[in-house]
C-alpha cells in the first residue's frame, strides 16, 4: 500500500514540480529510470514468489540504478556511450520481458 | 534468499501468488515498507521527470556524439538541397533563355513578314516618296510608257507603287503586275485606268524624282509627267497574296 502511494506522490511530485534534468545527469536519467523499473518489476514478482524482502530490494535497487549509471558513464568516457547505454537498455528490457513473465504465470497461470 | 531481480527464468511456485500480493498489499506498513515507498517515488518522480524534459527538448538530451551525427545528417541534408536549387536555379535560366531566343526569333520573323508584305504589296505602306502625276491630254502615253516609268521607278529604289486613274481605279503594283492596252485604255492587272495617271511611290524622293524626269523614261513620260515630293506618302491599295500553284520552295540544304 506504502509503495503505491509513494509511486503516485512520485508521479505527482514530477508533474507539478518544474524541475529541470542537470545537464550532467542527463545521459543517465533515462537508463537510471529504466533500471528502477526493471528492479520494482523483480520485487513485485518476488512478492508473488513469497521471496520478497525490503533490503534486498532496496539494495538491488539502488545497486541496479548505479551500476547501469556508472557503465553509461564508463561508456561515455570511453567514447561509446550510445552503443552501451543501447547495450544496458536491451539487458534490462530483457530482464523486465523476464520479469513480467513471470507475473503474468501467477495472475493468469498461463 | 535468492535476488528477487535476476533474470533467470524461475517455475512459477505454488499458486497463490496473487495472494500473497495481496496480502503484501494490504499488509500493515513498517519501515521497511516506507524505504521503498522512498524509492518507488524517486523512480516515478525521474520517469516524469525525463518524459517531461523528452518533451521539451530533444536536442539538449543528446550526447556529444549523436550532436554529431545530427550535425552531419543535416550538413548532407543541406547540401543535398544546395543542389536541388543549383539544379533547378540552372534548369530555371535555361528555360528563361530558351523563352527569350524564340521571343526574339518571332520577332525577328514578323519584322521580316512585315517588311516582305509591304514589297510583295500586301500591306499599305507609308513614307516619304513622289507623286507622278500623268496628264496626258493628247493620249500619246501606251502601256510600255507606263511600265517603262514603273521600271525607271524601280531601279531608283522605289518600294511601294500604286496606280490610280481618272476612274478612281487603284493598282498596287506588285511582282507580277502586268500592263495591256488592248482598247487604248490602260489595264494593270485586268484592271481598266483612265488618265490622268496617278503614281504615288515610296522611296528616295529625289532619286525617285531623277529617274522619272531625267535619267530614264520616254519622251512621252518626261513631256507628260509632274513629279511631286512629298514627305509623307500613303500606298494604301493592297493585292490580294497569291499561293504560287507550281513553284514551291526549295530545299535549303543543297
Amino acid at each position: 500500500m506504502i509503495p503505491a502511494i509513494g509511486l503516485l506522490l512520485g508521479i505527482a511530485a514530477g508533474l507539478m514540480l518544474d524541475v529541470q534534468v542537470p545537464l550532467t545527469l542527463q545521459p543517465y536519467l533515462p537508463i537510471a529510470v529504466v533500471a528502477a523499473l526493471d528492479a520494482v518489476f523483480g520485487g513485485v514478482r518476488a512478492v508473488m514468489d513469497g521471496v520478497f524482502d525490503d533490503k534486498v530490494f532496496v539494495i538491488s535497487f539502488i545497486s541496479n540504478v548505479l551500476i547501469a549509471a556508472f557503465i553509461v558513464f564508463l561508456g561515455d568516457q570511453l567514447g561509446v556511450g550510445a552503443q552501451l547505454s543501447t547495450a544496458v537498455i536491451v539487458v534490462l528490457g530483457i530482464r523486465i520481458f523476464t520479469n513480467v513473465a513471470n507475473i503474468r504465470r501467477h495472475l493468469f497461470h498461463a | 534468499m535468492p535476488d528477487h531481480a535476476h533474470g533467470k527464468f524461475v517455475p512459477p511456485s505454488p499458486r497463490g501468488g496473487p495472494r500473497r500480493l495481496w496480502k503484501a498489499f494490504t499488509a500493515r506498513p513498517d519501515g521497511g515498507q516506507v524505504v521503498v515507498a522512498g524509492l518507488i517515488a524517486a523512480l516515478g518522480f525521474g520517469a516524469v521527470v525525463q518524459v517531461r524534459a523528452d518533451e521539451s527538448d530533444q536536442l539538449a538530451q543528446a550526447r556529444r556524439s549523436e550532436l554529431v551525427q545530427i550535425l552531419s545528417d543535416l550538413n548532407q541534408r543541406n547540401s543535398r538541397l544546395e543542389d536541388e536549387v543549383a539544379e533547378l536555379q540552372a534548369a530555371r535560366r535555361e528555360l528563361q533563355s530558351g523563352a527569350q531566343t524564340e521571343e526574339a526569333a518571332l520577332e525577328q520573323t514578323a519584322t521580316r513578314a512585315r517588311q516582305l508584305a509591304i514589297l510583295a504589296g500586301t500591306a499599305p505602306a507609308s513614307g516619304p516618296g513622289v507623286v507622278v502625276t500623268i496628264a496626258d491630254p493628247s493620249e500619246r502615253v501606251q502601256a510600255r510608257h507606263v511600265m517603262g516609268v514603273v521600271q525607271e521607278l524601280r531601279v531608283a529604289g522605289a518600294e511601294a507603287i500604286q496606280l490610280e486613274g481618272g476612274n478612281d481605279n487603284v493598282v498596287r503594283i506588285g511582282v507580277d503586275s502586268y500592263f495591256l492596252d488592248p482598247d487604248g485604255v490602260l489595264t494593270v492587272d485586268g484592271v481598266p485606268i483612265t488618265r490622268p495617271y496617278v503614281l504615288t511611290v515610296i522611296g528616295d524622293p529625289s532619286a525617285l524624282n531623277a529617274s522619272v524626269l531625267f535619267l530614264g523614261g520616254s519622251k512621252e513620260i518626261q513631256d507628260e509627267s509632274l513629279v511631286e515630293e512629298h514627305e509623307d506618302l500613303l500606298v494604301d491599295a493592297v493585292r490580294e497574296p497569291e499561293r504560287p500553284e507550281y513553284a514551291r520552295p526549295a530545299p535549303d540544304d543543297n
